[in-house]
């Protein structure tokens, strides 16, 4: 049945689309429907559609001014990024230097990417116009009564509600995370450094320089990107899977049938992810210090007599920050991990203790395995949680300990905090636009094995 | 009769050796001869009479306590008593951690020490007493059938709630300074909360903890709204790009926050926003808005039949989400709503790119940071710690009440079983 209506609803829509291409307007529109190829809204004006002809036309002519007025000073320097460097000249009748404030090559390319995404916006609303004058031609042609405006809404409330739903998130997501994202993007390819830094001094594109520095050609960039890309990955599977399997223990002790008060042994260690990261990591850290109660503490008790490097020394603070985010991340996977546990089927445990197994070889050979299996995705979205697992190491060690044979970075830092003091501290956006691309592609590569082997993408409409 | 029988007595009859044994540990200190400055020798007795150290009194009672009762429980086994045993065994490892942590310091007050006491003289005989209580626990739990992962969830429970008791101790502390070297406050106050909203001039609390509620009241009506929009036009909708737009949010999702961060602060400041609260309210809005995938999959699990009716009768599909959908949705309504109203409250990385130097926009979580900057720990930390513990509490709560729903929000639903 719902397939059925399924399929129904598709076919009009493909259809739809063949008789609304451009080819079949161009062919069969009349002169008011072609008018609207340069006119928007033409035809819809000419058919009594006055509002919705006015919008139309509204649109194209604020785009233009838009363009005319504001984004052509932009988009033509967009080859060179601006070629008129701010001068200070000295000004005889004043007395002083004044300043002639040059091109600024980040407004630049951000107003140019902007214009991009708002032609491609317009190229999308014009396509729209042209329909709606098709659209009103063909009904006119059938003899049919014009759809008011007050129609149009209505449909934007019913059949084409999805336009209304999604304009604003739309918007929103343009704004703020598609359009940074392009012009980060873009910094990849420039030379937008503390060298280069707008208003004062211009940048321009140098291709692909960035990205052969990082891999080969400059020995201590690609030095500390090669091993700050190892480190992050070992860091990676190491939090990975140490959190993987102290939690599931955990999750096994508090679930076992005979254990009481589960609910408050959980709220324990729930407490401790409710409490904000920047505020218990920040204590760690200070309970880590040199000085630090910890040491303190072990010094009182007689175990050791000096002050244990504990955040200070390379190997001790990629130990650290390990064992910490073992602390921070247990209750996270004992919270996800109770509810698959409950439903390991219980007749095997009873047939493997009939056959007189050990709590340790239940463990391996039937825990362990069925949540291997049914947590894979889980797995792997924790890595690439690991991967950018920014706050353990900032909050913690800030990426120390500093050394002078990492470029800007420390031992403990992953390639998202090298990426973070790059931006931030040191202003050097090219290299960390060049850093950032290179984090994605690893995300979004293991996300989208994630995403096909959860199946639940597969299986969406089977399910519903 | 039959409890008695589920008691495995052999083991029962293990625990008074235990607690006797651990009597014998703390007169350790007791019988050793330690030299002292005036090159007098006392001996340990002397010592701890002499300055009076009551931390002995509760590993000496809770200790006599646990002899007793066991001893009754070898005569009389029953449950009862045992759990008596367990309770006067959990009694002495708690004091005995209690003295851990203070016997030190009150030694050295005491200024008649050259050596380290604890580890030397009292020390092995407390870690030894600490090691058999919890020796005697473990058996008595055996013999009580019950499981003996009390102790180490106990022990866990306890390492991971340490910091967090760190924390609160250090709020009411009285003295100021980063670290101390010693774990309890030598006196306690309410002074680090009063100042806060007192001294406003260089850190104005009560302003950042009023301008982090406006935005985040903001925030979580903004993106709620919009959250809930997307989800539901995915979720009941089919229209064209339906799948193709699902997949770009799912990429979109991928890419380091902090990548772009610059790039917003500079449109922000290209449309006249930055350093405003309008913009820390877009800016959540904007990233909180591709969470959606948790609402979407709720969404889905709410049967077709429900709308299909209503479109028969001549729905909208506007009327359909205000009548159906969001009426059954209060659990991922209140979810979205919780999640975008914690994230200004712990978030410090946006805001400080966003804000700068603009001390009386800034949010708790950016204000509590920078009080821990060099220049101002050392007679700030205290009131960070206060000051955490203000902004802890209501998202701790927040938070226990949404954990279910963050599971699925972690696993993205792709972990059902």
């Amino acid at each position: 049945m719902r397939a059925i209506s399924h399929v129904s609803a598709l076919a009009p829509s493909s259809e739809q689309e063949g008789i609304l291409s451009f080819k079949n307007i161009l062919q069969h529109g009349d002169a008011a429907t072609r008018a609207s190829f340069l006119i928007m809204g033409f035809g819809c004006l000419k058919r009594r559609q006055f509002i919705k002809g006015m919008l139309y036309l509204a649109a194209q002519v604020l785009f233009f001014a838009y363009m005319i007025g504001f984004a052509w000073q932009y988009l033509g320097k967009l080859g060179t990024l601006g070629d008129q460097a701010m001068r200070r000249e000295w000004s005889e009748a004043r007395q002083i230097y004044v300043r002639t404030p040059g091109d600024n090559s980040m407004l630049i390319l951000l107003f140019s990417v902007m214009s991009l995404l708002l032609i491609i916006g317009f190229a999308l609303l014009w396509r729209a116009s042209v329909r709606a004058s098709y659209k009103a031609q063909l009904v006119e042609e059938k003899g049919k009564k014009q759809p008011t405006f007050a129609d149009t809404i209505r449909a934007l409330m019913d059949k084409q509600f999805h336009v209304t739903m999604l304009t604003l998130p739309t918007v929103m997501i343009i704004a703020f995370t598609v359009l940074p994202i392009i012009f980060m993007i873009l910094i990849a390819f420039t030379n937008f450094d503390a060298d280069h830094q707008p208003p004062g001094n211009m940048f321009t594109w140098v291709g692909l320089k960035n990205f052969t520095e990082v891999f080969w050609s400059d020995a201590l960039k690609a030095g500390t990107f090669g091993q700050i890309l190892v480190w992050t990955l070992v860091w990676a599977v190491f939090a990975t899977f140490s959190n993987y399997f102290f939690g599931m223990i955990l999750a096994l002790m508090i679930n076992k049938k005979t254990v009481r008060l589960k609910k408050l042994w959980r709220t324990i260690f729930v407490i401790t992810i409710a409490v904000p990261q920047f505020v218990s990591l920040m204590l760690m850290s200070q309970i880590l210090h040199d000085q630090g109660p910890l040491n303190t503490l072990l010094k009182q008790w007689g175990f050791i007599s000096e002050n244990i490097p504990f955040l200070t020394n390379a190997t001790f603070a990629r130990i650290t920050v390990v064992v910490v985010n073992i602390w921070v991340g247990i209750p996270y996977t004992m919270l996800i991990t109770s509810g698959i546990l409950m439903n390991i089927p219980a007749d095997l445990y009873e047939s493997a203790s009939i056959d007189g197994a050990s709590p340790v070889r239940m463990f391996m050979s039937i825990t362990l395995p069925y949540m291997l299996f049914v947590t894979t995705p889980y797995l792997i979205t924790a890595f690439v949680g690991n991967i950018n697992n920014f706050n353990v190491i900032y909050l913690l060690t800030r990426g120390g300990p500093l050394v002078t044979d990492y470029y800007q970075a420390g031992k403990t830092d992953l390639l998202v905090t090298w990426l973070y003091k790059l931006t931030v501290d040191k202003q050097n956006y090219s290299l960390a636009s060049t850093i950032g691309i290179f984090v994605f592609i690893i995300c979004a590569s293991m996300s989208l094995i994630v995403y096909n082997l959860s199946g639940s993408s597969r299986k969406e409409e089977e399910f519903q | 009769m039959k409890k008695k029988m589920n008691l495995r007595l052999d083991l029962v009859r293990l625990i008074p050796v235990c607690a006797l044994g651990m009597a014998i540990t703390l007169l350790l200190p007791w019988l050793h001869t330690v030299q002292t400055l005036g090159a007098v020798t006392h001996n340990g007795l002397d010592l701890v009479k002499s300055q009076n150290l009551l931390h002995m009194t509760p590993l000496t009672a809770a200790g006599v306590a646990a002899i007793l009762l066991s001893v009754i429980a070898l005569l009389k086994p029953s449950k009862a008593l045992l759990i008596a045993v367990a309770a006067a065994l959990s009694a002495c490892v708690l004091s005995g951690v209690y003295a851990l942590l203070t016997l030190k310091r009150a030694a050295d007050a005491s200024g008649l020490l050259t050596q380290a006491f604890l580890m030397r003289d009292l020390g092995p005989g407390l870690w030894l007493y600490l090691i058999l209580a919890v020796v005697g626990l473990f058996l008595t739990l055996r013999a009580m059938r019950e499981p003996i992962e009390y102790i180490v969830l106990t022990v866990m429970a306890s390492v991971w709630l340490l910091p967090i008791v760190w924390l609160v101790l250090t709020a009411f502390r009285q003295e100021s300074g980063a670290y101390t070297p010693y774990i309890m406050p030598k006196g306690y106050t309410w002074n680090n909360f009063t100042r806060l909203f007192t001294e406003t001039a260089q850190f104005s609390f009560p302003r950042w903890y009023l301008n982090t509620l406006v935005v985040a009241v903001f925030t979580c009506v903004f993106t709620t709204a919009m959250v809930l929009m997307i989800s539901y036009t995915f979720s009941r909708l089919r229209f064209p790009a339906r799948k193709k737009l699902m997949n770009i949010g799912l990429i979109l999702g991928m890419f380091p926050g902090f990548m772009s961060m610059i790039a917003v602060y500079h449109i922000l400041k290209a449309i006249g926003l930055a350093k405003s609260l309008v913009s820390l309210v877009m800016v959540y809005t904007g990233g909180g808005i591709l969470n959606y995938f948790i609402a979407k999959g709720f969404f889905d699990t709410i049967p077709h039949s429900l709308d299909e009716a209503a479109t028969i009768d001549g729905a909208s599909k506007n009327l359909v989400f205000w009548k159906i959908i969001l009426p059954s949705s209060t659990p991922i309504v209140v979810y979205t709503a919780i999640t975008a109203f914690i994230a200004p409250w712990v978030d410090f990385i946006f805001v400080s790119v966003i804000m700068k130097d603009e001390y009386q926009n800034y949010t708790v979580a950016l204000g509590l940071f920078r009080m821990l900057e060099r220049e101002h720990i050392y007679e700030y930390f205290t009131r960070f710690c206060a000051g955490a513990v203000l902004v802890a509490i209501p998202i701790t709560l927040l938070f226990i009440n949404i954990q279910k729903f963050y599971v699925e929000g972690v696993t993205g639903g792709a972990v059902k079983g």
